[in-house]
């Protein structure tokens, strides 16, 4: 079944300043969407407004998963829903282990440990980081992959990754855009991902990209986009705030 | 005091070293019981303590392991067992450590037990009433490839047991001590770790006393050059648990990684103390204290870094976390520097409150429900404690604070 993610205008505020001034985005599962923009223009906001992190307001507008309201579910809620988002910097959470972590999310606990190692390997992470506590001691590209294991074990029907791809090395970046591409048939995962870098979509070919700019997207396009922003960057784009 | 006093004489009439132990009582006479209004047992509840509901017995009360402590048996294979103080069984199976039971009344700071704890009532009681000390010494060299494990059973109404470790220069050892019974007793340990040049002790004291227990524990670390001693302490049990645990650096280059944690359930209370004193230079130590008190629980930690003039080049850190989980709990902290010497470096730092917000929606973002959330953070606690222990022995322990923690009734705020 095709889901659809849909995001209408929403509004976001990040220490009394909004900083999502009406966002629009859908996307059907199975698809890859790319949001690319200039360092400020709200990548970041969206994908922590998306999962409900505490400290992002949402002023108004909807985000719905096959029309169910998320804004109005927990962060819990949301995840069981379908939606999950790989943060840029996860946080540590001393005491606790991936695996625990893995099945109190709901992850089927049958050969838990090897389908971990099975999803690290693709990502090219050292199995070992996955009996440490989650993301202590790991380094910024360790974080990201072992971010990547989870969602090969959580399954969501969305994926949101902010800039998955910074603090990786060309050859990590290749087995993560691999992995991500593959989940797009393996569960028909709709992969939404928030970059800088076209490098990322060489083996990630994008559905649709758009281009976000002063917290809304100003413009969307097919794959070549990106080549354009690549030659001319964000400045076209540009709008003046309103 | 009569029902208690009659017997603690009868006992020490019966024992060696009857001199040192009337002597010791008699302090402890005239010291007297510590009162609320005393500035470190203001947090103890000393209005419920009765010493007279305690006697003393002449020989061990014996009974068969518990269904845990069987497991760390089992999984050990190196077990030295302690019951009411008694040692009533150990092996000898490990080159290079010796386990005996000694008649012994000095201190391993170098100073008669009289005399180092002179202001302590409960260390006094102990080296009064304490059937013996028993020694576990690691051979100088000698890497201890098993871990040792000791099993305190407190069957009796009252259990003093003494405990010596030391280990020989440049040995190394893993040590898992536990304790268990204690039902409407007192329990008081005293322990003295002695780590000799650049040796290295890894122990794990777990505290799993009936909650009718009244247990007063105390420890000191006692670290030579470039000792290495790594401790943690679990309370889960106890009515009062209080677990003081020194560590005293008596030459250069040592280093003392302490970690502290409890769970505060009922109307129990943790009251936690250390001491870190640094007396000489190149020294370093890293105390890390959580705890979380639920119910109508409290906890107190009360840490102290000391730090001698001369003692150049320390590093002292000190970080205590109490976590809130019901609004009728209660948690305080007091920590406190005393420093001598300029030329250090020193941290602490302390909160109260609920669990960290970023770290449980980072959970939730998963779809881990917050009381889930909760729980596998306040777990995380007494996990991250066990890091010192080989696998087996940790998932053990970890299963067993698991299966305590999910009886716990928590309420997500």
């Amino acid at each position: 079944m095709t889901s659809t993610l849909l995001i209408e205008g929403l509004r976001v505020e990040v220490a009394g300043k909004e900083v999502l001034k009406g966002f629009d985005l859908s996307m059907k599962s199975g698809e890859v969407h790319v949001i690319m923009g200039p360092n400020g223009s709200g990548k970041s906001t969206l994908a922590h407004a998306l999962s409900g992190h505490p400290g992002y307001k949402v002023l108004g507008g909807s985000v719905t998963l096959d029309g169910e309201e998320l804004l109005e579910l927990s962060p819990t809620e949301r995840a069981r829903h379908g939606l999950i988002l790989a943060l840029q910097q996860p946080m540590e959470v001393p005491g606790v282990r991936p695996i625990d972590l893995l099945v109190a999310a709901g992850a089927n606990p049958t050969n838990l440990r090897q389908r971990m190692s099975d999803e690290a390997q693709r990502v090219e992470l050292r199995t070992d980081v996955l009996d440490r506590f989650v993301n202590v001691d790991l380094s910024g590209g360790e974080r990201k992959r072992a971010e990547l294991v989870q969602l090969g074990i959580l399954r969501p029907k969305f994926a949101v990754l902010d800039e998955i791809d910074s603090g990786l090395d060309v050859d990590a970046l290749g087995a993560v855009a691999r992995r991500l591409f593959a989940a797009t048939t393996e569960w028909d995962c709709g992969v939404l991902v928030i970059t800088h870098f076209r490098r990322l979509l060489q083996e990630l070919t994008p559905t649709m990209i758009h281009v976000v700019s002063e917290g809304r997207v100003v413009a969307t396009g097919g794959p070549d986009l990106s080549e354009v922003l690549e030659r001319d960057g964000y400045e076209p784009f540009r709008i003046t705030n309103s | 005091m009569k029902i208690f006093a009659d017997s603690a004489l009868s006992f020490i009439s019966e024992r060696p070293d009857t001199h040192v132990r009337e002597r010791a009582w008699s302090s402890f006479s005239s010291l007297g019981l510590p009162t609320p209004t005393d500035e470190v047992w203001r947090y103890a509840p000393l209005s419920d303590l009765d010493v007279d509901q305690f006697s003393v017995s002449s020989s061990p009360k014996i009974a068969a392991d518990s269904p845990f402590a069987a497991q760390l048996v089992e999984t050990s294979g190196y077990v030295v067992r302690i019951v009411d103080g008694f040692l009533t069984s150990s092996d000898d199976s490990l080159p290079g450590v010796k386990v005996s039971s000694v008649h012994d009344s000095s201190s391993l700071s170098g100073t008669s037990d009289l005399e180092h704890y002179e202001s302590d009532s409960f260390a006094l009681l102990n080296v009064a009433l304490a059937p013996a000390t028993t020694v576990v010494e690691i051979a100088e060299g000698t890497t201890v490839d098993r871990p040792i494990v000791i099993l305190y059973s407190a069957n009796g109404s009252s259990s003093f047991s003494r405990t010596h470790i030391r280990l020989g220069r440049s040995s190394s050892a893993t040590i898992v001590e536990y304790f268990e019974g204690g039902h409407d007793a007192l329990v008081v340990p005293l322990s003295e770790y002695e780590v000799a040049d650049n040796a290295s002790l890894q122990l794990v004291t777990y505290q799993r006393l009936d909650t009718t227990a009244w247990h007063v524990a105390r420890t000191t670390g006692l670290l030579r050059r470039d000792a290495r001693l790594r401790q943690s302490v679990l309370g889960m049990g106890a009515h009062y648990d209080r677990s003081r645990n020194d560590a005293e650096f008596l030459d250069v280059g040592g280093e003392n990684e302490l970690r502290t944690t409890f769970l505060g359930t009922g109307n129990q209370v943790h009251d936690f103390r250390t001491h870190q004193f640094h007396k000489a230079a190149r020294t370093r130590s890293t105390l890390l204290s959580k705890g979380a008190v639920a119910d109508e629980s409290r906890s107190v930690y009360t840490g102290l870094i000391e730090i001698e003039k001369g003692a150049k080049r320390t590093d002292a850190r000190q970080t205590n976390h109490n976590l809130l989980l019901s609004a009728h709990a209660h948690a305080d902290s007091v920590p406190n520097l005393d420093i001598r010497e300029n030329d250090v470096m020193c941290a602490h730092a302390s909160s109260v409150g609920p669990l960290d917000e970023l770290q449980r929606w980072y959970l939730e973002s998963r779809g881990v429900t917050p009381k889930d959330a909760e729980r596998l953070m306040i777990q995380g606690f007494f996990y991250e404690m066990l890091a010192t222990l080989p696998g087996e022995l940790a998932d053990l322990v970890e299963s067993d604070v698991t299966s305590a923690l999910a009886k716990l009734q928590v309420v997500a705020s």
